[in-house]
């Protein structure tokens, strides 16, 4: 019972499950599980997904949510692709493009998380109801302004109103650019949360809001940097998801919600602010991508892989509730 | 808490040997062949799926299956799972035209075919086979069928038009080719309201209520999709436009998809033209496209444009032609088979 209690507690729980799931899928998978082509598919399917789990990571520090990441996603992929496609892009033909668009899709993350930041912190307004309002709004913002865009320079494309024929330059980050731009954005969050004053702040604020308030520190502006970040975030799996399909695209992502917040969860991540770390963001991260790929491999329909998540991230959930009491009661 | 070395080391341990266990492990024997859509959202892909993956089995091939939920970077992904399981040939439903070349690209550079059903990608130097409707077309005939009917009845008509989802080149070659026709008709059909469905049906009979709220005389309307029928027949009853042909209130009515539905509206007359996929063609026809690239009877280097598109001609079903030409509708064999399934029972 001890060691139960002790494995429950553990950081690394979900690190250990997910060799051991990795390793009874290699049983009842066989060798394609195993393959290196296998293996660097897990890592591109995951890369982007830590990206952004690690930006509603700092949210959830702050006993907060950000429903709104997919929306970032989806709107910085037309801005960006509107500037620099090479067929039909604002800065077609133009050195300046292809960096343009990549300053424009990071400025667009940033912006909307600053005004999600901005109405929590300083409007006092429900994290929950102001992301839901940013996503539905630039969600359908995107999908408007992805259509008006190919209707009015290119009115003869009748097959789509996705933007497509982007610079060779973009498409090679995700060949040769992803790994690095992952690793620098789990480093500096890491630093970010365990070595600057930031950090301390935002746990701290997480932890109890007021509490911080009268120690005299910076809650609001606290609140509002992270949801800054986790729009920068945002914006940079947006750069990567774009790269990848090649094409700007409205739907881009659209279903990453539960897969970002469920990642973010599993990982140990309090719902409840005040606790989270980039190496429980990477082990829910993992976890999740190994449960989507096998189930995947395993063909499986997609209603049991959603329901397999949907119950994975509920047992996370309630992980996290019997953590935070056996905390309590071994305090008291 | 504290794990120690003795734990972690028979943790890893145990890990490594199933790992190595599986390595050794080796197929079935039988060719797999993956199925992929973006959702079985509506009759007519959960028809055609089921004589995709039908088909796929009666000629001795393992099926894989997933769904993206219109997700194309879902899709990229699970097209990449696919390729790791070591399947010969991919059948696929996309939802982006231009989203999904990097997953041919994909499939391309690991040499496994790919063969889109009814959507077909943007061009691109891609090599890959689509099985394809000729969306526009039928529409033409089907809607014309439409101002036929209302050429007959004389007056004039306010139009309404219910649009699918725009990343979508069929929903988009739907929406032209009802326009094509209406326009040529200016003077006797105006279009008051083009109504985005997002093919999503919650979406389509918010839009068409507050259409018919806003423009109480529409009297002539036409959805992008069969699926989208009991939504449209809930908003016309409420605001009291549901009558069949030869009441002075019908509304001129046109779907396309060609479903069980439809021959059900058409043959209680309260449709008046129905575009129609011939989706067991376009399944047949897939499912051969697979098989020939994989056998190298089909060999896409004689092509100098991709996709290579393999037709559906499709036709427009209407009153005047139901008789004659619905033994082609798949809707009509669905109904037919249940109709004669239900005699079984009862007798």
């Amino acid at each position: 019972m001890k060691r139960l209690k002790h494995l429950l507690l553990s950081e690394y729980l979900i690190c250990f499950v997910c060799v051991g799931y990795f390793a009874v899928m290699a049983l009842v998978l066989g060798s394609p599980w195993v393959s290196r082509y296998n293996l660097e598919n897990l890592l591109a399917a995951l890369l982007p997904l830590l990206v952004l789990a690690i930006g509603q990571m700092f949210v959830m520090i702050t006993a907060g949510i950000d429903l709104s990441v997919t929306a970032v996603i989806a709107f910085a992929s037309v801005v960006g692709a509107s500037l620099m496609s090479q067929e039909i892009g604002l800065l077609a033909g133009s050195s300046y493009g292809f960096p343009v668009a990549l300053a424009a899709m990071l400025l667009v993350g940033t912006s909307i998380g600053a005004l999600n930041g901005f109405a929590v912190a300083f409007a006092r307004m429900p994290p929950f109801v102001v992301t839901l309002s940013t996503l539905t709004f630039f969600a359908g913002l995107a999908t408007w302004y992805s259509a008006w865009f190919v209707d009015r320079y290119s009115p003869n494309d009748e097959q789509s109103s996705s933007i497509g024929d982007l610079p060779d330059a973009f498409t090679a980050i995700w060949d040769d650019w992803t790994l690095p731009i992952v690793a620098t954005v789990a480093i500096a969050s890491y630093l970010l949360l365990s070595k600057s004053v930031l950090g301390h702040w935002l746990y701290a604020v997480g932890t109890n809001p007021k509490a911080s308030r009268v120690s005299g520190l910076p809650v609001r502006s606290t609140i509002l940097s992270a949801y800054l970040i986790c729009g920068l975030c945002a914006a940079i799996a947006s750069i990567l998801y774009t790269s990848q399909l090649a094409t700007g695209y409205a739907e881009l992502a659209a279903t990453k919600s539960l897969d970002v917040i469920g990642a973010t969860v599993i990982g140990g991540t309090s719902l409840f602010g005040g606790k989270g770390k980039v190496q429980w963001v990477l082990f829910g991260v993992v976890f999740l991508v190994l449960i989507d790929s096998s189930l995947s491999m395993l063909s499986l329909p997609s209603n049991v892989v959603e329901i397999c998540k949907g119950a994975v991230i509920l047992v996370a959930a309630v992980l996290d509730a019997t953590r935070n009491r056996i905390r309590l009661t071994q305090a008291l | 808490m504290n794990i120690t070395r003795r734990d972690f080391t028979f943790g890893t341990l145990v890990a490594a040997a199933c790992t190595a266990t599986g390595c050794q492990r080796s197929g079935s024997g039988r060719d797999t062949i993956a199925v992929l859509f973006d959702g079985l959202y509506s009759p007519f892909w959960v028809a055609g799926h089921d004589a995709i993956v039908d088909s796929l089995k009666a000629r001795g091939f393992d099926v894989a299956e997933a769904m993206s939920a219109q997700d194309d970077e879902k899709q990229l992904s699970q097209v990449k799972t696919m390729l790791a399981k070591g399947v010969k040939g991919i059948i696929m439903v996309h939802t982006d035209s231009k989203a999904v070349h990097q997953a041919i690209r994909e499939a391309n550079r690991m040499g496994v075919p790919m063969v889109h059903f009814n959507r077909a990608p943007a061009e691109s130097d891609y090599p890959s086979v689509a099985i394809q409707a000729d969306n526009r077309r039928i529409t033409n005939e089907a809607v014309q069928s439409m101002v036929d009917v209302a050429k007959e009845r004389g007056g004039k008509y306010k139009a309404a038009v219910l649009i699918g989802k725009l990343g979508d080149q069929n929903a988009i070659a739907r929406r032209d080719g009802f326009l094509d026709v209406v326009d040529q008709h200016k003077e006797m059909i105006e279009v008051v309201s083009r109504i985005p469905t997002d093919w999503n049906e919650d979406v389509a009979f918010k839009g068409l209520t507050n259409a018919l709220s806003a423009h109480p005389d529409i009297n002539f309307i036409f959805t992008s999709s069969d699926f989208l029928f009991p939504q449209i027949m809930q908003a016309m009853k409420s605001a009291d436009k549901w009558y069949p042909i030869g009441d002075k209130r019908h509304v001129i009515f046109g779907g396309f998809d060609g479903d069980r539905t439809a021959y059900e509206l058409i043959e209680t007359k309260f449709l008046d033209a129905d575009g129609v996929q011939e989706l067991q063609l376009e399944a047949k026809l897939c499912v051969q496209a697979v098989v020939d690239l994989i056998s190298g009877v089909l060999d896409l280097s004689q092509f100098d444009k991709f996709p290579h598109v393999i037709p559906d001609p499709g036709f427009a079903i209407h009153q005047g032609n139901v008789n004659d030409v619905r033994e082609r509708m798949w809707g009509y064999q669905l109904w037919k088979q249940d109709q004669t399934e239900s005699l079984a029972a009862k007798s």
